[in-house]
Order: C-alpha cells, then sequence, then structure tokens
C-alpha cells in the first residue's frame, strides 16, 4: 500500500510518515466510526488503516453498531450541526448515550491513541481507559444549531483534543483544537490515471461528443451546488464559444429534494442538445474520473459548501477549476494561480471564457492546480497530520518539536 | 592536513494548524484579539504565511483578509508593508500592527464588517522539523540538492533560520559564509529580498547564484589547465 504512494505523493510527507512512525512502532492506534463503508470516512479509514499497519503502527479500525433508532437521531443531530432546524429531545440524547455505551461494553477501547470520528461515537469518551483521545469533526460546523452543539460539545471537551477540518469550524475549548483538511486518494478509481480504453468507454457510454471543448460539474442535484446556475453561466458562453456542457451527479436517495432539483434542471436546460444531465449510479467512481479527465473546464459553482472535496479531484486531473467562492473552496482554490474564485453567474461565464480563450494560462493553471493538490490535499498528508498530532499531544507543551 | 568542511544538512519543516477559538468579524474585534493573542499566533499569521508559497499580492494573513474579506485596500497596503523579519521580537511586531489599525480606525472609524462564514480565524501552529536526508559537502552538490529539494526546505533555511538562530540570517548563506568565506557570494543570497519573491522564486535567485560561483570556480581550474 505505501509503495503505491511513491512518486507521486511528496517525498517529505512519505519521509515523515516513517520518522513518525519509527518513533510510534508498535503502539497502537484504534479508530472508530459508525459505518465500514460508504462515505468519505469510511473510504479514508479503509485506505489509512493498512497503510498505519505497513508502516508498523498496531492499527485498529473498529465501527459502532446502532438501530434504525440511533441512526436516525445521530442523522438529526448530523443535520442540526449543520444549520437545519431539528429537535434532539432529552430522551433521544439518552438513547444516543445507552446505545455507545452498548458498544463500550462490546469494544476493545484500550489504545496508546484513538481517534473518534464524527457525533455518532462521540459518546464512547466516557468509557475512555487507557491513551491518547481524540475527536475527529468531519462535517462543517460553522453554523450550527446552538443547543445541539452545547450539548455534543460536554463530550468533546473532555477528549485530549478535538480535529477539525476548517478553521472556521473550531470553537472556543479549553483543549487542543487541530485543523487538519480533508483529502483525496489518488490511487482510488476516482483519481487514478486512466487508460485510454476506459475512457473511451465512458465517453461511449454516455455517448458524449468530443469535438468541442468540455464544460463540466459533478455534484448531486442540490440547491447549494446552483446547477441551474452553471446553466445560465453556460448559456451566456455558449454566445460567444461552441462547447458542451455536462452536469453528472448521482442520485441522493436520503436527500428528498434530489429529484425535485434534478427536475429543474432538466426543465431549465429544455432538451438544449449541448446540455448533458447524467444520472450516474451511486458508485460510478471510474466513469466521474474519465469525465473529469476529458472536460476542459470543471465548475464547482456552489453557493454553500462544506469542504468541496471534488474542486481537490479535479484540480489532481490538472484541470482548470472554476469554484464559488464558499467553505472551503477558497482553501483549494487561489485565485488565479490555482483556479478561480467567483461569486456570480457572470462571474463564471466570464472566466469559463477566459479560459477558453486562453489555453496557455489553462494548462498553467491546471499544472500549478495539480502540485497545489499533491503538496496539501492526498490522503498522505493526512496520516501524516494524524500521527504528527498524536506524537505532539505526546509531547505536550512543546511547540516545536525536532526528529 | 585538509580542514574539515562541516557539510550542509538540508531540514524541513511542517506546520499542523491549531486553532485558539478566537475570531473577529470587523476590524475593532481584529485589533482586540491581536492585542491578546499569545505570540505564536502572531507568528503564524505573519512569518508563517511565507510558507504558502503563492501570491505576494499580501504579505501577511492580517493584510490578506483586510484585503479580501473587508475589503480595506489601504488598509491592507500599509499592514503588507509590514516586514516581521524588521523586529527584534514578536511584541514589537505586535504593536506595529496596532498601530497601523489604530491610525487606520482614527481615519476611518467605521469600516465595514465580514460577510458570515468570512471571519478572521485566529491560528497557531506546532512545528515539525526533519532532516530530509540530503548533505552537501561542497557547492557543487549544494547546487544540486538547491535545484531538488522541496520548496518547504527553502522555506525552512532561508525564511525561518532568520528568526530560529535570532540573527535574521538564513542558513545558506551562513554555511556558505563559514564553510568556504566567499564573502561575495554570501552578499548576494542575502542581498535577496524574501518580501518579493515566492518560494521557487527564492531557489531560482540561490541557484543562479551559486551556479554562477561554481562556474568561476571551475574557470580557475580551466585557466590553471590552460596554463600547464
Amino acid at each position: 500500500m505505501f509503495n503505491q504512494y511513491l512518486g507521486i505523493s511528496p517525498k517529505s510527507d512519505l519521509l515523515l510518515l516513517q520518522m513518525l512512525a519509527a518513533r510510534l512502532h508498535n503502539r497502537t492506534f484504534l479508530h472508530i466510526n459508525s459505518t465500514r463503508e460508504g462515505g468519505g470516512v469510511a473510504e479514508i479509514l479503509q485506505r489509512m488503516t493498512p497503510v498505519l499497519t505497513e508502516l508498523g503502527i498496531d492499527a485498529r479500525w473498529e465501527v459502532i453498531e446502532g438501530d434504525s433508532k440511533f441512526f436516525d437521531i445521530t442523522k438529526k443531530i448530523h443535520n442540526a450541526l449543520q444549520g437545519t432546524s431539528e429537535e434532539i429531545t432529552d430522551t433521544m440524547w439518552q438513547y444516543h448515550f445507552e446505545i455507545n455505551s452498548k458498544n463500550a461494553e462490546k469494544l476493545n477501547l484500550e489504545a496508546d491513541a484513538v481517534l473518534i470520528h464524527d457525533p455518532q461515537p462521540a459518546p464512547l469518551i466516557a468509557f475512555k481507559k487507557t491513551g491518547l483521545w481524540m475527536w475527529r469533526c468531519h462535517i462543517d460546523v460553522s453554523n450550527p444549531q446552538k443547543e445541539v452543539c452545547d450539548y455534543l460539545m460536554q463530550y468533546c471537551e473532555k477528549y485530549d483534543a478535538t480535529i477539525f477540518s476548517v478553521a472556521k469550524f473550531a470553537k472556543a475549548m479549553a483543549i487542543d483544537e487541530f485543523i487538519v483538511s480533508p483529502s483525496i486518494d489518488p490511487v482510488s478509481d476516482k483519481n487514478r490515471e486512466l487508460t485510454d480504453e476506459e475512457i473511451t468507454e465512458t465517453l461511449s457510454k454516455f455517448q458524449i461528443p468530443t469535438d468541442r471543448p468540455i464544460v463540466l460539474q459533478v455534484s448531486r442535484f442540490d440547491r447549494f451546488k446552483d446547477p441551474i446556475g452553471v446553466i445560465k453561466a453556460f448559456r451566456i458562453v455558449n454566445k460567444y464559444n461552441d462547447c458542451t456542457l455536462i452536469l453528472a451527479g448521482s442520485p441522493a436517495t436520503d436527500d428528498p429534494e434530489g429529484e425535485i432539483v434534478l427536475n429543474e434542471v432538466k426543465e431549465y436546460a429544455a432538451n438544449d442538445p449541448d446540455i448533458y444531465i447524467l444520472l450516474l449510479p451511486t458508485f460510478s467512481d471510474k466513469d466521474i474520473n474519465a469525465l473529469q479527465r476529458i472536460a476542459t473546464i470543471i465548475l464547482q459553482k456552489s453557493l454553500k459548501e462544506g469542504f468541496g472535496l471534488t474542486v481537490s479531484e479535479s484540480m489532481w486531473k490538472g484541470k482548470p477549476v472554476i469554484g464559488g467562492a464558499t467553505g472551503g473552496i477558497p482553501l483549494q482554490i487561489i485565485h488565479g494561480v490555482t483556479g478561480f474564485l467567483v461569486h456570480s453567474v457572470e462571474g463564471a461565464a466570464f472566466r469559463i471564457r477566459q479560459l477558453l480563450n486562453n489555453p496557455e494560462m489553462a494548462k498553467k493553471i491546471g499544472e500549478n492546480a495539480r502540485e497545489h493538490v499533491r503538496k496539501n490535499f492526498l490522503i498522505t498528508r493526512q496520516v501524516r497530520d494524524y500521527l504528527s498530532i498524536w506524537y505532539t499531544l505526546e509531547n505536550k507543551g512543546k511547540s516545536i518539536l525536532e526528529l | 592536513m585538509a580542514e574539515i568542511i562541516e557539510p550542509f544538512e538540508f531540514k524541513q519543516c511542517i506546520s499542523i494548524l491549531k486553532s485558539t477559538g478566537k475570531k473577529a468579524k470587523n476590524l475593532r474585534e481584529l485589533r482586540d484579539v491581536i492585542e491578546a493573542v499569545s505570540d505564536e499566533c502572531i507568528f503564524h499569521h505573519t512569518y508563517q504565511y511565507f510558507i504558502k508559497g503563492h501570491v505576494l499580492e499580501y504579505t501577511n494573513d492580517f493584510a490578506h483578509w483586510a484585503g479580501e474579506s473587508l475589503e480595506e485596500r489601504a488598509l491592507s497596503e500599509h499592514l503588507s508593508n509590514i516586514d516581521p523579519y524588521d523586529f527584534k521580537n514578536i511584541n514589537n511586531l505586535r504593536n506595529e500592527l496596532l498601530g497601523v489599525i489604530d491610525e487606520y480606525l482614527k481615519r476611518f472609524p467605521e469600516p465595514r464588517e465580514a460577510m458570515p462564514g468570512d471571519e478572521f480565524c485566529f491560528n497557531e501552529t506546532m512545528t515539525l522539523i526533519f532532516p530530509v536526508g540530503i548533505r552537501a559537502k561542497n557547492l557543487a552538490e549544494f547546487l544540486t540538492a538547491i535545484k531538488y529539494v522541496e520548496t518547504g526546505s527553502v522555506y525552512y533555511h532561508f525564511y525561518e533560520a532568520r528568526i530560529r538562530l535570532g540573527s535574521g540570517i538564513d542558513d545558506f548563506s551562513r554555511w556558505i559564509e563559514d564553510a568556504f568565506g566567499k564573502r561575495e557570494l554570501v552578499e548576494l543570497i542575502r542581498a535577496i529580498d524574501p518580501f518579493m519573491h515566492s518560494l521557487e522564486g527564492i531557489r531560482e535567485h540561490i541557484t543562479e547564484a551559486v551556479e554562477e560561483e561554481v562556474r568561476k570556480d571551475m574557470e580557475v581550474i580551466d585557466r590553471c589547465l590552460t596554463s600547464i
């Protein structure tokens, strides 16, 4: 596993990973989340655990179990933390704790370092036996429902440290709060290099012509991703430049609004032959990869965004990306250097035209984008950061450590 | 017996971001938090701006925020003009930042607020320093190495060294001075303005200067051979 990243990830990240692993050799590192598959957290853990093991760390990944009542409650907690109005009653919080309590009886919670992912298993801290415990928050908690956030923070403050994805998600807490950006895996199906045959397969599957430049947005059919705004921008561009627009997304089964938005988008596109609306099955990583690789310009014109890792995925393919200046997108796109940040339909249209008319500029921005992702948003950097945090917590009080 | 030259060991540092939990949504709040935060926090938002190695529109996070989020362009220009390496300690730098903001607030007492979600977040860092496994025993080896080390290593030796050793001098020129006494080359490297270049730009300038020196050294050998 580790060798797969040689020649891809920055050499210094791999070197530091090995040095930290040597210092933490044979120590136990336990990760706990609430699902074995599906979602970004499970995806990262599937990759990270074998890498840690290979580096000589005794890494374990456990998953808490719960019934549908438990997961209904945690879904509500999740939504409330992301700003949706939800009522979490005392009984619900009590049930949340009880299920964690039952899991604590079954799970071996003894480890030198324990990383608890997201709110579902957060109460496990009450059953801490040994080691350093860290709570990792993967969700956007910049504008949470206050009382839900306050309740959860009672658990979080018992940890040795918390880890957030973006600085603005961090809260005023009495414990260490680290910031670790999410990451993409360069060797996964979604991001690995594809053969010409694999790309052709996708193109013929969706019957996409390649005789004109392609503008692409990959995202769920969600109003916050502004698919209508993308079509509006495309229509402005199409008056000047002959090109094709692809809007590709998977149906979100847990989002009842998804279908409504998809229908709105279809209606707005009005059977325009230059617009391709692709509804992809849930596991379409290779097709998404191929679409990103054949695109000339990629958009992520979000109006609200958590981190927006699709931006890094596109940048990794050396594409110029135009993104809405929201959430984690400005952390990935340095305006004018690794892409363009926009605030309006007109802004997006202008940048598309600018890039279509300046292929050299598009190429340079694409190259900068890939390098920016290589240095900052690959999974090896995330693993490096976790080990660094563990190591620094063991050397508390020092802000500079020399290996 | 030939004098033993201490090889130059290339190192690198990485920083793990830590939130202080403090935020500012307008200039007055920014000012008040700057006055109260730790030295590490001021250090991160000023000196460590250069590790980002990108745009040269601004030279510290405060200027960046004033320009991009508050759209107070004149203030961002004033703040960008503050060279952290001019100060002997963080407190003097902190006072300069406060002075510039106070002066601006006197002239424009009601600056705009940042949009919700665009507040200034005060952070610190934990820094890990590690050797990258490259050593140079002479200038030719140094020249090869400086071309290939990562920019994080250039940052560590060119920027971070100025504070680490408290003398405002980078590691590269210090080693060249101590090991070879090449004053002209040392001065050339020290004349590179850290404010005016990206990390890649710094690398290019150092490479150019060292390459010229190595070429001159080789030509001396050439001339010796010709005279034989």
